[in-house]
């Protein structure tokens, strides 16, 4: 049997791995059938870990050790918004590790989120390599359009940690959009709506003669199908604390079977017109047990994340407006992500788009369909289909004035590089310092720091004289890479890119062979 | 599926000279190509030279093609964007063409800086006109950019922009 690359979609909540086989691709089954794997890893007292359905069973039982929603923290500073959100409601201990990076502390051992999430590609390499009979090298794995680089990075570190060459890192909505037109011949303008468990993506694609062009993307890391979730939570929160001043969040246990209880109410509310959340015992207190009980309809729950939805249609107007369109120019809408399950989400993109959306589509396998797609187009040369990603975010460099010098603009076809000259402004200058950002807004400040090149090594020379060019390149996994030379003699400056935080390489390499060597025992639940 | 040798050559050969090439010899398209002939040589040449049809391929060709694919990409982007477009030819058109073949944001030595108003109705005018060319509506472009001569009736630019996209409409009957 041929080398088989799989495909893997990590989501904030959940997980799938798909192959090619035979021309068809297909989502693999674990041994016990299940297709879809709850993205959450759980530490046994006993050194082992646990990942999928039994690892999510863990949430009640043992919360400070069971990780869960790891991808809202990767790729992403201690200090930021979503980290101390994270941090309030979060059952497992979060600290800040080196370079501001965040780490997760779980029985007195601190864990980098590359490799949570190396745990979970760990899982679906061995239901692959279980399922084909062979040991599986290659994976294509997929990440939110609007991923910053930090992110792509420490997603690719985690496929790496996990013993895996990651062939590609593709964006969510693409592979979506790749899955649903391959082999099809279609001609048209598709919409591909990504509401995940974290993160929303909207991408507008034109497909023709199997060339997959995406000519916009647009996204908010900072909205998923959890903040519905949420405001499920609060709502039975609140009118818990009305009856009996029990403010049921602050309690872990309390916490997650509300979760569980918001989980199934909003499927529930897809089904029905009303349903009723009933936990018993949720409380104790010296007069006994407390029950939470609460009746809620669909037109309710719609009102509580009125603004959430609408949220995602700003984003919307922004991916249209930049692909040069108007909403009725699109052909086809395909819904990808759990959420997008939910009827009133489906009902409220009906009405946005003014077609109802692709059915017989399933969202939560589709993502990593189009992953094992594109990880067969890179193995077999004679793939027809062809993809043109682009970049989501402008990059450009930080100047005096406070203002981002904008060198690649977003929604630029990838891979792509732009060249700056840099010279120096003191005599005999032996380095100059260029610092990187990612994002939209003018103010540099208010964008995603990247790093810092260095150049140095610089030959003594008057002010202004050296002229150094700096390659800015984004390669096609997404990922910065820098690179600079004499502009005069083409000999290569020597450069260092301090990328703000993330694992050095020879970190991952001991992960590797830390994870790789069987000294860290993996268990499969009966 | 290997890469056969002629293939090899072209690629080769293209590597290698590609710092002499102007965007519309990369894609292969005459000056005076429309936007659709540009997307569509766009996808053509991405067919040809796109990194993923040589993934298995030894890396000093497909860091070759890697270098040829992102040239593609540059011309795509700069010849499909009037407002760039506009300054690439200017450049390429000039004495000094061999300095001007890539399109370099703002260095010394770049293009002169468009006069884009001196009044607060002549910016506004003027920059709704520069939105409406990037949505390809150019009877909007030029309405706006009219309305701008109107309030700075000395500005070149907006003079200039107003037959540029007079040309355009004229070009796409």
């Amino acid at each position: 049997m041929g080398e088989k690359v799989i495909g893997i979609d990590l989501g904030t909540s959940t997980t799938a791995v798909a192959i090619v086989e035979n021309d068809i691709a297909k989502v693999l089954p674990n041994e016990k059938g299940e297709k879809i794997h709850p993205s959450v890893v759980s530490f046994l007292e006993d050194g082992n870990r646990i990942v999928g359905t039994e690892a999510k069973k863990r949430l009640i039982l043992d919360p400070e050790n069971t990780v869960y929603s790891a991808k809202r923290l990767i790729g992403r500073k201690f200090f930021s918004s979503e980290v101390k959100k994270a941090q309030a409601i979060a059952s497992y201990k979060i600290v800040e590790g080196d370079n501001q990076d965040v780490r997760i502390e779980i029985r007195r051992h601190q864990y980098t989120l590359s490799e949570i999430s190396a745990f979970i590609l760990m899982e679906m390499k061995r239901i692959a390599e279980k399922y084909l009979s062979q040991e599986v090298k290659k994976a294509v794995v997929t990440v939110p359009a609007y991923f910053n680089d930090g992110q792509r990075q420490a997603t690719k570190d985690a496929g790496t940690i996990a013993g895996l060459s990651v062939l590609r890192i593709i964006n969510e909505p693409t592979a979506a959009a790749l899955a649903y037109g391959f082999g099809k011949g279609l001609q048209q303008k598709v919409a591909v709506y990504d509401l995940g468990g974290g993160t929303f993506d909207i991408s507008i694609l034109e497909i023709g003669d199997d060339i997959f062009e995406v000519i916009s993307t647009a996204g908010d890391t900072y909205l998923g199908g959890d903040d519905f979730d949420d405001r499920f939570i609060d709502y039975l929160a609140e009118l818990f604390f009305k009856e009996h001043s029990i403010d049921l969040r602050t309690d872990k246990v309390a916490l997650q079977k509300m979760k569980d209880a918001a989980e199934h109410g909003k499927w529930d509310l897809s089904e029905n017109l009303e349903t009723e959340v009933y936990i018993p015992g949720i409380a104790q207190t010296v007069g006994g047990a407390l029950d939470l009980r609460v009746k809620i309809t669909r037109n309710y729950f719609a009102k509580l994340v009125y603004d959430l939805i609408q949220k995602t249609f700003k984003v919307c107007d922004e991916a249209v407006q930049n692909a040069g369109l108007t909403v009725d120019q699109i052909d086809s809408v395909i819904l990808v992500g759990g959420p997008t399950k939910m009827s009133i989400i489906k009902e409220a993109v009906e009405s946005y788009f003014f077609k109802s959306p692709q059915a017989g589509i399933n969202p939560e396998e589709v993502v990593a369909l189009g992953a094992a797609i594109q990880g067969n187009a890179l193995i077999e040369s004679s793939s027809s289909s062809l993809l043109l990603d682009v970049t989501p975010m402008s990059l450009g460099i930080a100047t005096a004035g406070g203002l981002m010098d904008k060198l690649i603009s977003r929604n630029t076809p990838i891979p792509t590089e732009m060249s700056r000259i840099y010279t120096t402004t003191r005599d005999n200058q032996e380095s100059v310092n260029v610092r990187i950002y990612q994002g939209e807004n003018r103010r540099y400040e208010e964008n995603e720091p990247l790093g810092e090149v260095r150049l140095s090594g610089i030959k003594p020379a008057r002010k202004g004289a050296p002229k150094i060019k700096v390659t800015f390149e984004i390669n096609a996994d997404g990922i910065v890479e820098v690179g600079a030379e004499d502009a005069e003699t083409k000999i290569a400056q020597h450069t260092t890119l301090n990328i703000s935080g993330g694992l050095s390489r020879e970190q991952i390499e001991e992960l590797k062979s830390k994870y790789g060597s069987g000294t860290a025992p993996d268990v499969t639940p009966e | 599926m290997a890469i056969d040798e002629r293939k090899k050559i072209e690629i080769n050969s293209i590597a290698r000279l590609i710092d002499e090439l102007d965007y519309y010899q990369i894609l292969k398209v005459p000056q005076n190509a429309s936007f659709e002939e540009i997307k569509g040589a766009y996808f053509r040449e991405s067919r040809n030279y796109h990194p993923d049809k040589y993934y298995n391929e030894p890396p000093e060709l497909s860091k070759k093609v890697t270098l040829i694919f992102k040239r593609i990409t540059e011309a795509y982007k700069i010849l499909s964007d009037q407002e760039t477009r506009v300054i690439y030819n200017d450049g390429i058109n000039s004495p000094n063409r061999a300095k001007n073949l890539r399109y370099i944001h703002g260095v010394q030595g770049g293009p002169p800086k468009e006069d884009e108003g001196q009044t607060p109705m002549g910016k506004k005018y003027f920059q709704l006109g520069k939105m409406a060319i990037n949505n390809r509506d150019y009877k909007g472009a030029k309405i706006n950019f009219q309305l701008a001569a109107k309030m700075e009736p000395n500005n070149e630019t907006f003079k200039k922009r107003i037959v540029e996209v007079e040309e355009i409409i004229k070009g796409k009957k």
